[in-house]
């Protein structure tokens, strides 16, 4: 281990945040290197001393005071309820990206039926309708069932990027620190 | 109507000071929240009683002066009052608090700023009465003296996060949660913070060999 990746990890290491191995690796650099047992030494002089840190006794009538405060000013009793969609504000910019979206998804939807596809696809003898037309062929004569998982999966990422297009950036915040304050923390 | 708890002087918090409270205090937290949104002030009373300390050092290690403290501790859990029917419980009631308490002080902070005489006045006093008694110190060799002496030197941002973890033993997602920043930059400034003053401390220990 190096010593500048040792040095990062110390921090951690005194904050318990390192895995068992981390440990062991970090503890057997540190006995071998002065350095490094001098820089560990320093930090957790300076951890000790920030424990040592008193907590200061709040002045005495500090409850009364906040009390004398919550009563001589009553609480206003109109309280607004909960507006579930106010945060619903999707850009122009947004809007255009989910229509884009849609279409895609829609014409996915659309190919798949044959006449519309004769209808659309170019019906000429050009390369790129050959193009289209083996694409297709090769798509149909794999696996049926794996074909249509990956056309579901496909369809359902699209659905997830348009409704995360629609929501706005405001409510994709919230979504995603929702999302993060559920993932487990290592 | 003064209540019989405003007879009484403030006794000890219901809580350990260091760690995270326990499953019990959060469940009382939380039937004392439910009394207080419906307006009962003998429930926030108790709330205010459990939480002060811990409150009021946090607002403390942030503006380092004890009036002003005490003011800014008063304003949050006046605005907490007052903000608990839009309380969802999406967060713990101590974390919401101590958010609001750090938005306090971070207020009364710009509000120095803005106030540049105020401002010198302060800081001359503190940095006079602190080299008074730190330099004291310092002569007996007293390593603790020198970290608590650069503390106070160290920019509100760095003095909150080591607070938050060294007195108020709080993990570095709850002080993200407090202080409404990523867990990388809780680590950003607590590693730099510690990173200071341990160079403080090597200059200092540095200067005492060579003094001999």
């Amino acid at each position: 281990m190096k010593c500048s990746k040792a040095t990062h990890m110390l921090q951690l290491y005194m904050d318990r945040q390192l895995t068992l191995e981390q440990i062991r690796v970090l503890e057997a650099h540190v006995y071998a290197c002065p350095v490094c047992r001098e820089e560990l030494f320093l930090l957790e002089e300076v951890g000790r001393s920030l424990s040592m840190l008193k907590q200061v006794a709040e002045p005495a009538d500090l409850t009364i005071n906040i009390m004398r405060r919550v009563a001589l000013n009553p609480r206003e009793q109109h309280v607004r309820e909960p507006q579930p969609f106010v945060l619903f504000r999707p850009s122009l910019s947004e809007i255009l990206a989910a229509f884009a979206l849609a279409t895609v998804a829609m014409l996915g939807i659309a190919l798949e039926q044959p006449s519309v596809r004769t209808a659309v696809l170019p019906g000429g003898h050009n390369s790129v309708s050959l193009f289209f037309a083996m694409l297709w062929n090769s798509l149909s004569s794999t696996n049926n069932e794996a074909l249509m998982l990956s056309l579901w999966i496909i369809g359902a990422l699209l659905g997830i990027w348009i409704t995360l297009a629609v929501a706005g950036s405001d409510m994709r915040n919230v979504w995603f620190r929702a999302v993060v304050n559920r993932l487990p923390v290592w | 109507m003064i209540r019989e708890y405003l007879l009484q002087p403030p006794h000890s918090i219901g809580m350990s000071i260091s760690g995270v409270p326990s499953a019990e205090a959060e469940l009382d937290d939380a039937a004392l929240v439910t009394a207080s949104r419906t307006g009962d002030q003998d429930a926030f009373a108790v709330l205010v009683q459990r939480h002060q300390r811990r409150v009021f050092n946090l607002v403390f290690r942030m503006l380092q002066q004890y009036e002003e403290a005490n003011e800014v501790t008063q304003d949050a859990f006046f605005s907490a009052w007052q903000g608990l029917p839009s309380f969802r419980g999406d967060a713990r009631f101590s974390t919401w608090l101590y958010r609001i308490a750090y938005n306090c002080a971070l207020k009364q902070l710009e509000q120095r700023k803005r106030d540049n005489a105020i401002q010198v006045a302060i800081q001359a006093e503190t940095v006079d009465n602190d080299d008074d008694c730190v330099d004291a110190e310092i002569e007996a060799h007293d390593r603790q003296a020198v970290v608590h002496k650069y503390l106070l030197s160290l920019p509100a941002k760095y003095r909150v996060v080591l607070t938050l973890r060294h007195l108020q033993e709080m993990t570095y997602e709850e002080m993200a949660e407090i202080l409404t920043m990523p867990i990388g930059t809780i680590k950003t400034h607590l590693f730099r913070a510690r990173n200071l003053l341990k160079e403080r401390l090597e200059a200092f220990e540095h200067d005492w060999k060579t003094r001999g």
